[in-house]
């Protein structure tokens, strides 16, 4: 059963193929299921070990109050590297995944080798990004929300979002699943759960990764950003701040590269992990 | 070795498949028109989870995320247990 006690949880993993290690790291709110159904496991265990896993609170892991951080979740990371042997590893990390990618750079670097981030907003980076409440994904959601009658709000606030689904009716929510359609239905259904963690608040704190911090990373960063993101003040920062700092824009998406547009990101994202691992493409 | 049929394999998962939900009801008359999402209630994580579980009851790896990849790439809505049931029998029997 491929999971372990790292930092005083359970984090469910699961693992596949041979080489370098790249480690998988998901958004807040989503979970494994979305390396594997855009086929991102699959194409990266051809030449990779890849362990990919549901951060605390998310999928399968369990969901503990408190200890949703970037810190919180780098540290996770550690325990788990650890726990499973791993050499230093290139984290492929969605959003907050690549932040907590980024933190277990600067608090474990013995563990990183490398980070290609996913449209990655930073909350130590925020002075950078002033639209930052207004990022198009929570726009849409507000405007899915606001078709029951319920209003999410002026800005990103991840923690009234979640206390909103557990607040909903049964009414309200079945016409919000028929909405998001039968792939969307899971990903409503945990918000309620959240409601009981510290998470919203947590994942928008900057807990220690300062912009100087973040500068500070040696280890190689790809910053793939999305055509239609919010944050691309952020990906433009990284380029010039970090030592070793490649970007590249993902067309035709605009905050979930990897399934809106799942050809042009594992293209990417392979290129440059064979480009950084020296690994040479063994299949397609 | 005789190969598994497709009768056998739907035992065989319903077993995986309360050992693995074992809060959730499946006793509702399935078939293979059953739609894993729609019918059963599961979400896409519970389906990277039961394909573990089901490689640990068969004893091997199966081509699972290319079976849950393809899915997506066919802009399928939702899984049929019959069609989990043949790539089952296909790879696992």
């Amino acid at each position: 059963m491929p999971e372990v006690e790292v930092n005083g949880t359970r984090i469910y993993y699961q693992q596949s193929g041979t080489g370098p290690d790249i480690v998988l790291i998901h958004a807040v709110t989503s979970n494994q299921a979305v390396w594997v159904f855009t086929g991102m496991v699959d194409a990266l265990s051809t030449d990779f070990r890849v362990t990919s896993y549901d951060m605390r609170g998310h999928g399968f892991s369990a969901r503990p109050a408190t200890g949703y951080t970037s810190a919180d979740m780098a540290e996770d990371f550690r325990c788990l590297h650890a726990k499973l042997g791993l050499q230093p590893a290139f984290i492929v990390g969605h959003s907050f995944g690549g932040v907590v990618g980024i933190h277990a750079a600067m608090t474990a670097p013995e563990c990183v080798a490398g980070i290609v981030l996913s449209d990655s907003f930073f909350p130590g980076l925020k002075e950078i990004e002033p639209n930052f409440g207004k990022a198009n994904v929570w726009m849409d959601l507000k405007e899915t929300f606001q078709t029951i009658g319920v209003d999410l709000g002026p800005v990103v606030d991840f923690t009234r979002l979640f206390r909103t689904a557990a607040n909903l009716t049964t009414q309200q929510m079945q016409t919000l699943e028929e909405k998001v359609g039968v792939l969307g239905r899971g990903w409503l259904r945990q918000l309620p759960k959240l409601a009981e963690t510290t998470c919203g608040d947590d994942v928008l704190a900057e807990a220690g990764l300062t912009a100087d911090k973040i500068k500070a990373v040696s280890q190689p960063v790809v910053a793939l950003y999305d055509e239609f993101s919010p944050f691309h003040a952020t990906c433009a920062w990284l380029e010039q701040y970090l030592p070793a700092c490649k970007s590249e824009i993902i067309p035709a998406a605009k905050h979930l590269a990897v399934v809106e547009n799942t050809i042009a990101f594992s293209a990417a994202v392979r290129r440059h992990l064979h480009r950084l691992t020296g690994v040479e493409v063994r299949n397609g | 070795m005789t190969s598994r049929t497709a009768e056998q394999v739907y035992r065989e998962l319903g077993d995986v498949m309360a050992n693995t939900f074992p809060d959730r009801d499946f006793s509702a008359s399935v078939g293979p028109s059953t739609q894993v999402f729609a019918d059963l209630g599961l979400a896409s994580i519970d389906l990277v989870v039961l394909g573990e579980r089901l490689e640990l009851f068969y004893g091997r790896r199966l081509p699972y995320g290319q079976f849950l990849a393809e899915l997506r790439n066919r802009n399928v809505e939702d899984l049929e247990l019959g069609e989990l049931v043949a790539f089952l029998v296909r790879h696992a029997g």
